[in-house]
């Protein structure tokens, strides 16, 4: 059995520490994405993982055993990196069967692990070639296959579709979400990418200065951040967030715009708080132009001045101006509008967040 | 020959060519012709009497000669295989340390700053049986009572020239290889690690291949320049005890300049450029090969 | 756990054995040179003791002292060596630099017929053994009454540093895109301007060093001036040391001493080139 446990996971380089002692347990046959800005300690958390990077403090277990001096070659893993590492004087047969090579297994073994695993990644006709000879794509693959040539206890991930222009990058998600449906080993993952995370994985993980922000499935983290970071993380366009000051039941803005309290939040917040305002595109449509009817008691309306518009084809991102800031719409089945149109906007506050100003901490119960 | 523009690479070629031509090329050509002849120095006119093969002949049944011959031979195959070897080695204990790199490196190139009489001097002074520093230091600490004659005893004199030859081009190797080991892409090695790889693995099959190539641009350097251990021979030996460590070009010296037969004398140099052209072209191919496949590959 | 013990307890085992051969390696490289630097610091006397002072106790300048005093008084001209092998090697450089940037130029930027031959040609000449080149050149310069010259040695050793030189170069300018001198060329530049405003200036410190690789080699030459050098007209140091040993001595620390004095400027220039220097050598290795 793969599960993967940290316990109060350490590094530090020299003086200064870059992942601050984090916890994570890892179910077997889990796939987990960990996620955040770059320089958050997501990389080194799984190189430490992989056993390429010394572990400065806290227990890595894999398969409920302490291996946190262990080569990586004693932990059964296998790594797709970023730049895909194929060892470039190789073919890819070669590539695909070098672990199996190393582990002492007899050519008339590897062969066929390594046609089945070409098989299954469309690589049966370009086993004779040299990584050189090959697209971004397909040099993608050959590390994939490498890695499920060797039939690991664990997956790792890291950034594998980065490199990659972004119409390949949503088929290999796809690709690598089938995998993982047909291998079921453990898998994780490691990417800047939310669209990604979101996508493939059974729960995320969302990192932030080499501490762990949240961990949750898909949905939690998208309808229930624990904080502001979380909430301008995940989504795409991200959340509109705002700072505003409680008053007399209302989220005042800093030009002194002004929106209802969402009757949820009354009991969080005093008059005079510092908060950051959240609301989501898909929550601020031009009335008539949303996911909903608009007709909710908790629709505030108000009218707002076009500033630029995205068409998208389905839909349209809108940019306007509102309590002194920009804040981004959605509007479904759109229309095309004219800079500096104004129209009434609804403001889905039954969807909308409060965040402390100070700590970035979610003001909901 | 009008509006004939000659090409731009040749004309910036014009003044090197020249210059190899005038001081190298010509002299060669007419050092040629001499070994047709049997000039001595103190008789000019025997310059312009040509006898044939007759030097060549002579040198080809002159056990002398073969013995200095197949000496150097086995001194530049020992020599290059050793700082090969050491090279390799200090360049992958210097890339491992994890501070102190700069000064690490800087030690490492110290002895390509020797002057190549100044090794054959430095090892004169450590191997003098009577007052060298080995000498001093094995019977200070015991291991022997009585003066080793280093640089008297024929097999000890090879060694200890060896050993200059050594200690003196062994960092030709290590830079350019952990320049290799620098150049290399880290994750190849990690991807290595992670399908099972032990150390010594990883180092056989992922970063060998690619380090290769470096290995061959030192061998390039120094074979261009395998002659400079006549001056190290020259200081530490001259080619004694009893030409015991007479190499080859420690014997043309002998034979052009103690002797003053030249006619001999060049014809013995023809024997050793040959030599050298011979090693050069042999690591010029190897390293144009690798380059290609590392340029193609990597 | 047991595992874990060992495997770090290995890890320690491999990491003292690294900084054991480590040391012993720097060790090896720094204690001839040292050595000779210590003994030019001692008297004759403590250098033959026997059994050997280790620990030295009357350093002294004295040896530095007797070499600047003239000869007759146990100098040797050591100014005139030190002025003719810095005359000589300058000169010699800075010629070979500017021959050197035109065909490494050349060899970077142009396709031509045998290129690839033109370039193993070049190489050669320089593996031809200085001790086989001297004899015709000896011949030669005494026809033309060029031996014990500073113009004869260099010459000699503008032809024994071109080929390396253009090596290097060649490898430098290849490190400069050439988009950049074509960019230039579309700004208005002539092909000379574009070379002397935009490539010279990139590949400038790769040449410099070069150019001190040259220094170095003609600096450290000996083959050859111990054959094209006769007096104090034209005598370089490698060859000045030589006056330090007779029939059957050698004052040792008088050479050491002269040693020191010829070593200290090749290690500055060397300090100051070594980046550069490997990335030359190097760049078409990684490049093609």
């Amino acid at each position: 059995m793969a599960t993967v446990s940290l316990e109060k996971l350490v590094k530090r380089y020299g003086a200064v520490e870059v992942v601050h002692g984090i916890d994570l347990d890892v179910a077997d046959r889990e796939f987990i994405a960990l996620v955040g800005p770059s320089g958050c300690g997501k990389s080194t958390t799984l190189r430490m993982i992989a056993g390429l990077e010394p572990i400065s403090g806290g227990n890595l277990r894999i398969g409920g055993k302490i291996v946190n001096d262990l080569p990586p070659r004693a932990r059964n893993l296998a790594m797709v990196f970023q730049s895909y590492a194929l060892y470039p004087h190789m073919t890819v047969r070669e590539n695909m069967g070098f672990s199996l090579k190393i582990a002492g297994q007899k050519p008339e073994e590897i062969a066929p692990r390594v046609e089945e695993a070409a098989k299954t990644l469309d690589l049966t006709h370009l086993l004779d070639r040299r990584p050189s000879q090959l697209s971004g794509g397909q040099r993608q693959r050959v590390a994939m296959g490498r890695a499920i040539v060797r039939q690991p206890e664990v997956f790792l991930f890291d950034e594998p579709l980065s490199n990659l222009d972004a119409k390949l990058r949503t088929q290999m998600r796809v690709e690598i979400k089938k995998l993982h449906a047909k291998v079921q080993s453990t898998v994780i993952y490691v990417t800047h990418d939310q669209v990604e995370a979101m996508t493939l994985a059974d729960r995320i993980v969302i990192m932030r200065d080499g501490h762990i922000e949240q961990v949750g499935t898909p949905e939690d983290v998208f309808q229930r951040p624990n904080s502001k970071f979380v909430a301008g993380f995940i989504g795409s366009p991200p959340m509109n967030l705002k700072d505003a000051e409680i008053a007399d039941g209302h989220v005042v803005f800093s030009n002194g715009d002004r929106l209802p309290l969402p009757s949820r939040f009354r009991d969080r917040v005093t008059a005079g708080q510092k908060v950051t305002f959240g609301l989501r595109p898909d929550d601020l449509y031009p009335a008539g132009h949303g996911i909903h009817s608009g007709e909710d008691a908790d629709v505030y309306r108000h009218d707002l001045r076009v500033i630029l518009t995205e068409p998208l084809g389905n839909e349209t991102l809108v940019f306007s101006d509102f309590g002194g800031a920009e804040w981004v719409g959605r509007m479904l089945n759109p229309r095309r509008l004219a800079p500096g149109e104004a129209l009434p906007f609804c403001f889905d506050l039954s969807q909308a967040h409060l965040f402390d100003g100070e700590t970035g901490k979610t003001l909901r119960g | 020959m009008k509006g004939w523009r000659p090409p731009a690479p040749f004309l910036l070629l014009l003044p090197a060519i020249v210059v190899l031509a005038a001081v190298v090329i010509i002299p060669l050509i007419l050092s040629l012709y001499s070994s047709f002849t049997p000039f001595r120095l103190t008789q000019p006119a025997s310059l312009y009497t040509f006898v044939g093969f007759r030097n060549y002949a002579r040198i080809l049944t002159d056990l002398e000669f073969w013995t200095a011959f197949g000496r150097t031979v086995l001194l530049l195959t020992v020599a290059l295989n050793v700082e090969m070897l050491l090279g390799l080695g200090l360049a992958m204990l210097v890339e491992k340390a994890t501070s102190g790199q700069r000064l690490l490196r800087t030690i490492m190139m110290f002895p390509m700053m020797f002057s190549p009489i100044l090794v054959g001097f430095q090892f004169k002074f450590m191997f003098n049986d009577n007052i060298g520093l080995v000498n001093n230091a094995l019977q200070s600490l015991g291991l022997t009572d009585q003066a080793i004659p280093w640089l008297i005893d024929g097999t000890l004199a090879f060694t200890a020239i060896l050993v200059a030859e050594i200690w003196s081009s062994t960092s030709v190797f290590a830079i350019l290889i952990l320049a290799g080991l620098l150049a290399m892409p880290k994750e190849p090695i990690e991807a290595a690690r992670v399908d099972g790889c032990t150390p010594w693995q990883t180092f056989r099959y992922v970063t060998w291949p690619f380090i290769m190539p470096f290995a061959y641009i030192a061998m390039t350097i120094r074979s261009l320049d395998v002659a400079r251990a006549y001056d190290i021979v020259k200081i530490m030996t001259d080619g004694g005890p009893a030409k015991r460590t007479e190499l080859l070009w420690t014997l043309v010296s002998r034979t052009a300049y103690a002797d003053a037969r030249m006619g001999l004398a060049n014809a013995m140099a023809y024997v050793a450029i040959l030599l050298s052209i011979l090693f050069t072209v042999y690591f010029f191919r190897k390293l144009a090969a690798a380059r290609t496949q590392i340029a193609a590959e990597w | 756990m047991n595992e874990n013990t060992k495997a770090r307890l290995n890890g320690l085992l491999l990491s003292a054995a690294h900084k054991i051969g480590l040391f012993l390696a720097m060790t090896v490289i720094c204690l001839p040179g040292l050595w000779i630097v210590l003994a030019s610091f001692r008297p004759t006397v403590e250098i033959m003791a026997k059994p050997p002072v280790w620990i030295p106790e009357d350093l002294s300048f004295d040896a530095y002292v007797a070499m600047f005093s003239g000869v007759g008084q146990g100098g040797i001209p050591v100014i005139e060596y030190f002025r003719n092998s810095l005359i000589i090697s300058v000169t010699s450089t800075a010629i070979a630099l500017a021959i050197g940037m035109a065909g490494g130029y050349a060899f970077a930027r142009f396709r031509f017929k045998a290129k690839s031959s033109i370039f193993l040609g070049l190489m050669l000449t320089r593996t031809v053994p200085g001790i086989a080149l001297s004899l015709p050149l000896f011949f030669v310069y005494s026809k033309l009454g060029i031996i014990d010259t500073h113009f004869g040695l260099i010459m000699a050793y503008v032809a024994l540093n071109v080929p390396f030189t253009i090596w290097l170069i060649d490898g430098f300018f290849r490190q400069v895109p050439k988009d950049l001198a074509e960019a230039a060329q579309i700004d208005g530049c002539t092909r000379w301007q574009a070379f002397w405003q935009v490539e010279f200036p990139l590949a400038g410190p790769g040449i410099a060093s070069a150019g001190i690789f040259a220094f170095l080699t003609s600096w450290n030459e000996f083959a050859l001036a111990s054959q094209l050098t006769r007096s104090v007209n034209s005598k370089t140091l490698p060859v000045g040391l030589l006056d330090y040993t007779a029939e059957f001595t050698i004052d040792w620390r008088g050479m050491c001493a002269l040693a020191v004095i010829m070593i200290i400027p090749a290690l500055v220039l060397t300090f100051i080139v070594q980046k550069h220097l490997v990335s030359g050598l190097t760049s078409g290795a990684v490049k093609g």
